[in-house]
């Protein structure tokens, strides 16, 4: 990987006795797409305010492209890309008109500005609708408006904070694509979402915050790693007996057990054969059961065990 | 790159259905209503009419009756007279059917119950014929072959009602129920000045955020969205007026062109007005919006929008508050255009909307730069 393209030392955010950000520190690889994971209230939108200098921040310190990020650091801004969770475009203007628009406030240059603006049509396919207002947009093409106003003018950073949010699955795998094609092309992603499988299937690296804390980074696979789950086994049994099913939670490995309309979910903690043995004991007490299957860890998983499985009710 | 952000911001502004409804037609309906609602009253010049009046004669003298004649003829009569007995006149002028008794003995006395213009016009008039007949009567003792000329010298004399002009408006006071209306659309650009607050802050909207984010300063973009909305304010202005003058036939004096300075002036001061409410405090759009709309509304009734009479009622209780509502000011000026023959008062009250406007206009400049975190 290149050089850092986004440093956040020891960040101090508070709204008055609440901690919003405690102590963050992040570093950001060129060319990475990172991922900010964190339940509601975790903190992911402050850190992203805070990087964009949208919000001031009471200690800690942050670099952009090695140079300290203020609301004036109109160098570095140039070369940033923003994707908002929620749609910001001109409901008065076309399609056309509002990329035009955003491209204009960082490219001068109108050759060069039309050149980027079908382009970035282009990219996210709204070729036939350029000259659509947004308010006759379905939700996914608008979002697929809103992520070229963030990206026509070819940034070197681009941060998406949650796109996909009411996406349809089609749109939403556009605009995954897209986003790893703006990858390839060279730029440096920071994406948030709580959709567990985009971040699976995108980020090289991945961060996981709560209450306003990193609380783990690095690959998925090194995420994977952290956590007890090694193997999820579900079973479907119309009939399981206490005594079977202690049996069951017994097995060396064996750390978890849940039996949930005629599913019999098992979890282990590492070893091998762990399906097998599960079988065996099932046999060996005559019991009947219907498919079986076995499941690696999921990033969903790394998260929930992680940070938690209490319900958050703050809004991040 | 102002340009851009500039050519943006007229395209928006004129696409907004809203503004269009409201400063554009809303005006207009409101126009054509009260055009309706006081159209025969417009219509109806304050001419002078002629003064009811009995006469009582003790022995008829025609003499009394020749010049009564005279001035019970015609359009511009200055009596209508009816020849009774003492009782019937008393009894008419306590029914308020004449203004006075005019008693013929000789001399002319009058008895009236009340005091006002008619009344004056009466004591006037039997001063004025106890006078001449003065004259006459020693002229035709003293020299009897001059008496014709004195005769036509003091009928000559004898102008009773006079047309003199204040100025060359139109002195009828239902047109300030339209200088209101102009108001009103001028101080509804208020609600255009807070949108350009809006959508240039990262705490009050999305688009704010966003532009926030992008390395054009706050400054350009801020600057381009003001003269976009000032020329579109502007525009809906000379609309509000043209439609007023030109279709309703609404005569706002000869100095139509300063009507049209006035009330772009005054469109500009409400869009301050607006744009100056948006950089204040916390607030959430929502907020805003209801505070600026409430505060125009507010300024609009105590010019006198609703109320006719609202001005003079400040006038005497706080005079203050009228020499800084910016919806009075605009009244005023309107007024002072219609109504005076030279710009002194006029000039007095477009210095101070010009004033209150480049103050407004800075000090939302100011606090709006100084925000240099959206704070979301």
């Amino acid at each position: 990987m290149g050089e850092t393209v986004v440093k956040l030392d020891n960040l101090v955010k508070r709204y008055g006795e609440l901690i919003a950000l405690d102590h963050f520190s992040l570093e950001i690889k060129e060319g990475e797409i990172f991922g900010l994971l964190g339940p509601n209230g975790s903190g992911k939108t402050t850190t992203i305010n805070c990087l964009l200098s949208l919000l001031a921040y009471d200690k800690g310190s942050i670099e952009i492209f090695g140079k300290k990020m203020t609301p004036t650091s109109y160098d570095i801004k140039q070369q940033i890309g923003i994707i908002m969770q929620d749609v910001a475009v001109f409901d008065e203007l076309t399609v056309y008109e509002n990329i035009d628009y955003f491209c204009g406030l960082y490219i001068h240059d109108k050759a060069k500005r039309k050149q980027y603006v079908e382009e970035a049509i282009a990219f996210v396919g709204l070729e036939d609708f350029v000259r659509f207002r947004p308010k006759k947009l379905s939700g996914g093409l608008l979002r697929r408006l809103n992520i070229a106003c963030g990206i026509a003018h070819k940034p070197r950073l681009i941060i998406l904070d949650e796109p996909t949010v009411a996406v349809d699955p089609q749109s939403r795998n556009k605009i995954l694509e897209g986003i790893a094609e703006l990858n390839r092309n060279g730029a440096t992603v920071i994406y948030t979402s709580h959709y567990m499988e985009e971040v699976e299937q995108l980020c090289t690296q991945i961060a996981i915050m709560d209450k306003g804390r990193k609380i783990a980074e690095g690959t998925k696979d090194e995420l994977k790693r952290m956590i007890k789950n090694t193997e999820t086994v579900t079973i479907e049994i119309l009939e399981l007996p206490d005594a079977v099913r202690s049996e069951i939670e017994n097995l060396p490995h064996v750390y978890e057990t849940a039996y949930i309309d005629d599913k019999f979910t098992v979890r282990c903690s590492g070893g091998r054969h762990n399906l097998i043995r599960i079988l065996d004991v099932l046999r060996q007490n005559d019991l009947s059961f219907g498919r079986v299957y076995t499941e690696l860890p999921t990033l969903n998983d790394v998260f929930l065990e992680i940070t938690g499985k209490s319900l958050r009710d703050k809004e991040d | 790159m102002f340009l851009h952000n500039l050519k943006y911001e007229l395209c928006c502004s004129l696409r907004v259905k809203d503004l269009i409804i409201w400063l554009i037609l809303f005006p207009m309906f409101l126009g054509t209503v009260f055009k309706i609602a006081f159209g025969s009253i417009y219509e109806k010049v304050d001419s002078f009419s002629a003064i009811p009046a009995a006469v009582v004669e003790v022995q008829e003298d025609p003499a009394l009756h020749q010049v009564l004649d005279s001035l019970t003829e015609g359009e511009d009569a200055l009596l209508d007279v009816q020849y009774v007995s003492a009782d019937e006149a008393d009894a008419l002028l306590r029914d308020d059917k004449v203004k006075g008794i005019l008693h013929a003995d000789g001399r002319l006395s009058l008895s009236v119950t009340d005091e006002g213009f008619e009344q004056t016009m009466l004591r006037t008039f039997a001063e004025q014929y106890n006078a001449n007949r003065t004259v006459i009567t020693d002229c035709a003792m003293n020299d009897p072959a001059a008496v014709p000329a004195v005769v036509e010298s003091l009928r000559a004399e004898w102008k009773p009602v006079t047309d003199l002009p204040l100025s060359d408006g139109n002195p009828n006071y239902m047109v300030v129920y339209f200088t209101n209306l102009l108001a009103m659309v001028a101080m509804y650009g208020s609600i255009t000045g807070l949108h350009i607050t809006i959508q240039n802050q990262g705490n009050l909207s999305k688009l704010g955020a966003r532009k926030c984010c992008s390395p054009t300063p706050k400054s350009i973009s801020l600057c381009a969205s003001l003269l976009g909305s000032m020329l579109v304010q502007s525009v809906c202005m000379v609309i509000a007026v043209s439609f007023l003058h030109f279709i309703l036939k609404i005569d706002f004096g000869s100095r139509l062109g300063m009507v049209y300075l006035t009330s772009v002036v005054g469109g500009i001061l409400g869009l301050a007005f607006g744009f100056w409410i948006g950089s204040i405090g916390r607030f959430q759009t929502g907020t805003k919006t209801g505070i600026c709309f409430c505060v125009s509304m507010f300024c609009c009734f105590c010019s006198g929008l609703m109320v006719g009479n609202m001005k003079m009622i400040i006038a005497r209780f706080a005079p203050w508050f009228n020499k800084i509502n910016p919806a009075a000011l605009i009244t005023d000026s309107l007024y002072y255009l219609n109504i005076d023959s030279d710009y002194s008062r006029w000039s007095g009250a477009m210095i101070t909307m010009a004033v209150m406007t480049v103050v407004l206009i800075l000090l939302g400049f100011i606090i709006s730069r100084r925000k240099k975190y959206a704070s979301l």
